[in-house]
């Protein structure tokens, strides 16, 4: 077992691209070279592509060898592309984690990609449909935005959280990405423009909604030994969860205002990494609407169960809270192409700790930053952490 | 220069149709097929594990939470309670789109979870406003008609 960390990260530009998935693909791989101009590409022996639904949009599969070929890369360990939908991303930079650590890989190249916007958007939103059971919940209209709906109408109900305390979610992670320049999203908003926005499924409307984007980023994940040789500045991994509860249709679902897939994954991250919330400086999390943040706060133990809304309302989150959370934009400014989501995170702790970012959205002095992705319905949950300092073990697990 | 003439138009399969997996035999065959044949004669019903009493909805060929294949068809309580509920308006996926906006809801019938389920619905008859959380509804089976003469079934819930 050695210890890993990321020595390279690179981003494309995020929103409605004139680029093709191909594109993107180039433009994040040279990115993330050029990022580290010490390693020569043909040290890359692993590649693990995050790409969620490219057979739907852009009617291409098996796209790692395609990803291998776009950037002149030789992989011999594991080539492999991962799909868990919203996360697609983070398990690819988790299994490249777990592939370095157990000596299978030195170098691995993580890549994810997602071109959502076409032509026919009526088609690319239908593919949404399938991140659900297409068969038993599709026939409904099931997709994100009238289920994270009903997710704010239970958390209402049961805890008071209140539709202005779902729009300060978004001011917060608009102040931030309008700091990001590759963000999709880079504009202020009030309270009140989030409330009197398009009401897309109540209580949501527009701006608590994050969107469909072409968008891709790149890391590159080596081993202690050779991090030395290739920068100054390494992000060490600490260690990476995954969690799902038999969990797919609404019928698995339970009071969906509870996440206890969630709760579970922060307990095994947690016990992992023996952190504690108050240890992490910053986390960028799964803001794929206004509602998901506030639970996320809840369950990732930043504050009590059904204090989320107060939580934002007392300004906990923001950069000099209790617990800079989204410092980045989140997905609600930097958009969600599914496959990228995650390897974006992992980006915005690179230029974190490497103090990369504007001054108004640096979190200066950290050192422990956590990612969090959910997939789909929230039914999966991710939780990676990194730091920037090297940890005394590595550890998997019991 | 060779050409190669393409055809007027190109006719698609209904990839995208989502009561597509609906038949008895043939390659889209199913294993809960009587789902669908329960559908066509006005019963929504799902499979219940007679070793473990779940009562497991989608339904399936074994029962996921002890993963016996001692099953039985059983038709899902009628009346139930109203959830959670929202609107669908934009980003409707295709076809169903032809009747949007709708109420779109999630209730619960019977003893949720052992013996009963919690399954999302369409609620065509109730606007946004006429419903709270808590209202009893129903489920009633809808007919799917066309393309050309073929005809399905699914179900939706209407306010009591
Ligand atoms: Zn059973």
């Amino acid at each position: 077992m050695r210890n890993v960390a990321i020595v390279a990260a690179g981003i494309t530009k995020f929103g409605v691209r004139e680029a093709s998935w191909k594109d993107l693909v180039q433009e994040a791989g040279k990115a993330v070279f050029d990022d580290c101009p010490n390693l020569d590409k043909k040290e890359v022996d692993s590649l693990f592509v995050g790409a969620s639904q490219p057979e739907r949009w852009v009617y291409q599969t098996h796209v790692a060898p395609l990803v291998a070929e776009l950037l002149g890369i030789d992989a011999r360990r594991v080539i492999s592309r991962t799909e868990v939908a919203c996360a697609s991303g983070q398990a690819a930079i988790r299994y490249a984690w777990l592939s370095i650590a157990t000596g299978l890989s030195d170098v691995a190249l993580v890549l994810g990609v997602e071109k959502m916007t076409t032509k026919f958007m009526n088609l690319s939103q239908t593919c949404m449909v399938n991140v659900g059971n297409r068969e038993f919940d599709g026939p409904n209209g099931f997709t994100a935005p009238p289920f994270f709906a009903m997710v704010a109408q239970r958390h209402m109900l049961n805890y008071g959280t209140t539709k202005e305390q779902l729009a300060m979610i978004r001011v917060k992670n608009a102040k931030y990405g309008s700091l990001n320049p590759y963000a999709q999203f880079q504009k202020e908003v009030t309270v009140e423009k989030v409330l009197g926005s398009r009401m897309i499924s109540p209580p949501l409307t527009l701006l608590d909604c994050s969107a469909m984007t072409d968008g891709a980023a790149a890391v590159i994940l080596v081993s202690e030994e050779r991090a030395k040789d290739l920068t100054d500045t390494p992000v060490w991994v600490l260690g990476g969860v995954q969690s799902v509860l038999h969990s797919h249709t609404v019928n698995q679902m339970g009071e969906l205002s509870e996440w206890l897939g969630l709760r579970r994954a922060a307990q095994e991250f947690y016990s992992l990494t023996k952190l504690e919330p108050e240890k992490i400086d910053f986390a960028e999390v799964h803001d794929c609407f206004t509602i998901s943040e506030i639970i996320e706060y809840e369950e990732l133990g930043f504050c009590k169960k059904g204090e989320g809304g107060k939580f934002i309302e007392e300004g906990q989150s923001y950069i000099g809270g209790k617990i800079a959370v989204n410092p980045g934009g989140g997905l609600l400014s930097n958009g969600h192409p599914l496959g990228a989501t995650g390897v974006r995170q992992a980006w915005e702790v690179v230029m974190q700790f490497r103090g990369e970012v504007p001054k108004e959205r640096y979190v200066g002095g950290a050192k422990i930053a956590i990612t969090h992705n959910l997939s789909g319905m929230a039914q999966l949950h991710h939780i990676m952490g990194y730091s920037i300092e090297k940890p005394k073990e590595v550890r998997f697990g019991r | 220069m060779r050409t190669i003439k393409l055809p007027d138009s190109i006719e698609l399969p209904t990839i995208l149709d989502p009561w597509d997996q609906q038949e008895p035999s043939g390659p889209d065959a199913t294993g809960i097929y009587d789902f669908y044949k329960n559908l066509a004669k006005g019963e929504l019903t799902t499979t219940k594990c007679k070793d473990c009493g779940k009562m497991n909805f989608p339904p399936g060929i074994i029962c996921p939470n002890c993963l016996s294949d001692n099953l039985e068809w059983v038709r899902i309580p009628e009346t139930g309670e109203l959830y959670a509920f929202s609107v669908m308006a934009l980003g409707v996926p295709m076809i169903i789109d032809t009747y949007a906006p709708f109420v779109v809801a999630i209730a619960r019938f019977g003893e949720y979870p052992d013996d009963g389920v919690q399954i999302s619905g369409i609620i065509f008859d109730s606007k946004y406003e006429e419903l709270k959380i808590g209202d009893k509804v129903k489920w009633e089976v809808v007919e799917i008609q066309g393309p050309g003469e073929k005809k399905r079934y699914w179900y939706c819930f209407r306010k009591i």
